[in-house]
């Protein structure tokens, strides 16, 4: 199998570790000979129809910063011309994500679609703007589209919901689905700081970004929700109609007060028949929702099996990755006796 | 030993068949002070409905209240009249057999919840449900208070309240932290 691996910071360098450590197990386990065919960013592309030396390409980009300057291979080349002309079974799409319009990744997306590639991202903008669209593309072209890394990164949760719970009606989606704001109103209660100083202190440790406002807003919560609700749900609904409330306003006083119930506070994101919600709810103590520091949580209310729920890490390079792995499989044994 | 297995099984099934076709189960809700039980059974008894059984559910108890089940003969039409009775003496039915009448919902309260009139905020609760306990804490009288409330709604009403909370907080600026 031939992949090309669109945008290569944070996320897509982990793509690439994983794949460099798994390559072995890959083979021996499921006979994928997986190779990565391109690998694209802001600075062109280094190509190999063969399979790049996986190796050689993360020293490239850490010693330069550069695809381009990958030896011999290297190339100014648009990363929409690599998806067009590039002979690859699927991308890897892994650019930074943008909430407000979805770009570029949403080009590549469409670019692999049309070229008879399959799609696996970790992308939320595109998908949480332009779901509909972008899966009526996937099926015009005939071509798998898997996003498990959208939401929850690590934490198995869309392949969970289509696939193991296959037959059950899910009438409900909730959970923490953004590791930052977790890790803050945790802190906030076990030591009774405000918030102004968990933040700081989260964007020391490299925890929270140095712009955190997608996070502590909910709208980061907001997209991922949206993404569940379109994808899970079969809703078509976009990041404007989410109910959005942050934790911004929350105190050390308002989770004394939350204690003293038997609760704690954490943001939720939620969907149902009439609620399509981020905002701070009360959690019981004792309740499967309430994880600590940086971990997602979700609930999935469900006919037959009553309520699931999952639990993992949100966040992470290698993380991140592990979902991504298992979709590029999925795309694998799915497609490999065509 | 044989005849005490046969007996016991015997009764067993005896119990689920009665169980099956008379019972009523009614959830209540008792303040965890002396003389709540007997003052919600006296009634029960003295309409002449027969109660086969009291169950503590002391694991649900929350701030100071008591959640009881009592199972009752069927009542037929005087079950209406049962609940009449407890609920004009103000005794809480939560649930009757499994229909949730009433549910308890726990409310935090973040932002200037004193200057920003709490007793006309409760009476516009009260309009929807009953809040029965008011817990504030206010650190600094110039920064933004808490305040925490748990209020008893009938199930129905859940969505006007909701509403009535949305409006509150876009009108006083308060934020209201909800548990469900």
């Amino acid at each position: 199998m031939k992949v090309i691996l669109v945008g290569f910071g944070v996320i897509g360098k982990g793509v690439v570790k994983v794949i460099d450590k798994k390559k072995n197990h890959l083979k021996s386990k499921y006979g994928l000979d997986l190779k990565i065919v391109a690998i694209c960013d802001r600075s062109g592309a280094a190509i190999d129809e063969n399979g790049l030396d996986l190796k050689t390409a993360l020293k490239v980009k850490e010693e330069t910063g550069k695809i381009s300057n990958y030896p011999e291979k290297g190339k100014n080349m648009s990363i929409v011309d690599v998806i067009k002309t590039v002979d690859a079974d699927a991308i890897v799409e892994a650019t930074p994500t943008n909430i407000e319009t979805g770009e570029p990744a949403k080009t590549h997306m469409i670019e692999a679609f049309k070229n008879g590639k399959h799609v696996i991202t970790a992308n939320k903008g595109p998908l949480a703007l332009y779901f509909n669209e972008l899966t009526s593309y996937a099926e015009k072209y005939n071509k798998i589209f898997r996003y498990e890394a959208s939401v929850g990164g690590a934490m198995p949760i869309i392949n969970l919901a289509k696939e193991t719970l296959a037959g059950n009606e899910i009438t409900e989606i909730k959970g923490i689905l953004n590791g930052t704001t977790n890790y803050i109103l945790t802190k906030m209660e076990k030591e009774k700081l405000d918030f102004d100083t968990v933040l700081k202190e989260a964007q020391e440790l490299g925890i929270a970004e140095t712009n955190p406002h997608q996070d502590i807003s909910g709208l980061d919560t907001a997209a991922k929700i949206v993404i569940l609700a379109n994808s899970i749900m079969n809703k078509n609904v976009s990041i404007k109609d989410v109910k959005l409330e942050g934790i911004t306003r929350i105190t050390p006083e308002a989770l004394t007060m939350a204690n003293k119930s038997g609760y704690t506070i954490k943001l939720i994101g939620e969907v149902s028949e009439n609620k399509l919600e981020v905002g701070p709810k009360l959690i019981p103590i004792d309740d499967p929702m309430n994880v600590k520091g940086s971990l997602n949580v979700a609930m999935l209310n469900t006919d037959l099996a009553k309520e699931v729920v999952v639990v993992g890490r949100g966040a992470g390079d290698i993380e991140t990755s592990s979902a991504i792995l298992s979709d590029i499989i999925s795309v694998y044994l799915r497609t490999k006796n065509e | 030993m044989k005849n005490n297995k046969k007996q016991k099984y015997n009764n067993f099934n005896k119990t689920l068949y009665y169980y099956g076709e008379n019972m009523i189960t009614l959830d209540l809700e008792l303040k965890d002070i002396p003389g709540e039980l007997i003052r919600a059974l006296t009634p029960i008894s003295n309409m002449g409905v027969n109660i086969f059984s009291v169950i503590h559910l002391r694991e649900k108890k929350t701030d100071g209240r008591v959640p009881v089940r009592v199972v009752i003969s069927d009542a037929g039409n005087r079950l209406n009249e049962v609940i009449n009775k407890l609920e004009e003496m103000d005794i809480i039915i939560t649930k009757v057999n499994e229909t949730t009448r009433k549910t308890d919902i726990d409310i935090v309260v973040v932002g200037h919840v004193v200057d920003t009139d709490v007793r006309d905020t409760i009476d516009r609760l009260n309009k929807y449900g009953l809040v029965v306990d008011l817990d504030l804490s206010m650190p600094d009288p110039f920064k933004e208070s808490s305040a925490r409330m748990k209020v008893i709604i009938e199930t129905d009403k859940l969505d006007d309240l909701c509403k009535e909370l949305d409006k509150i907080s876009e009108e006083k600026n308060l934020l209201f932290i909800k548990s469900f």
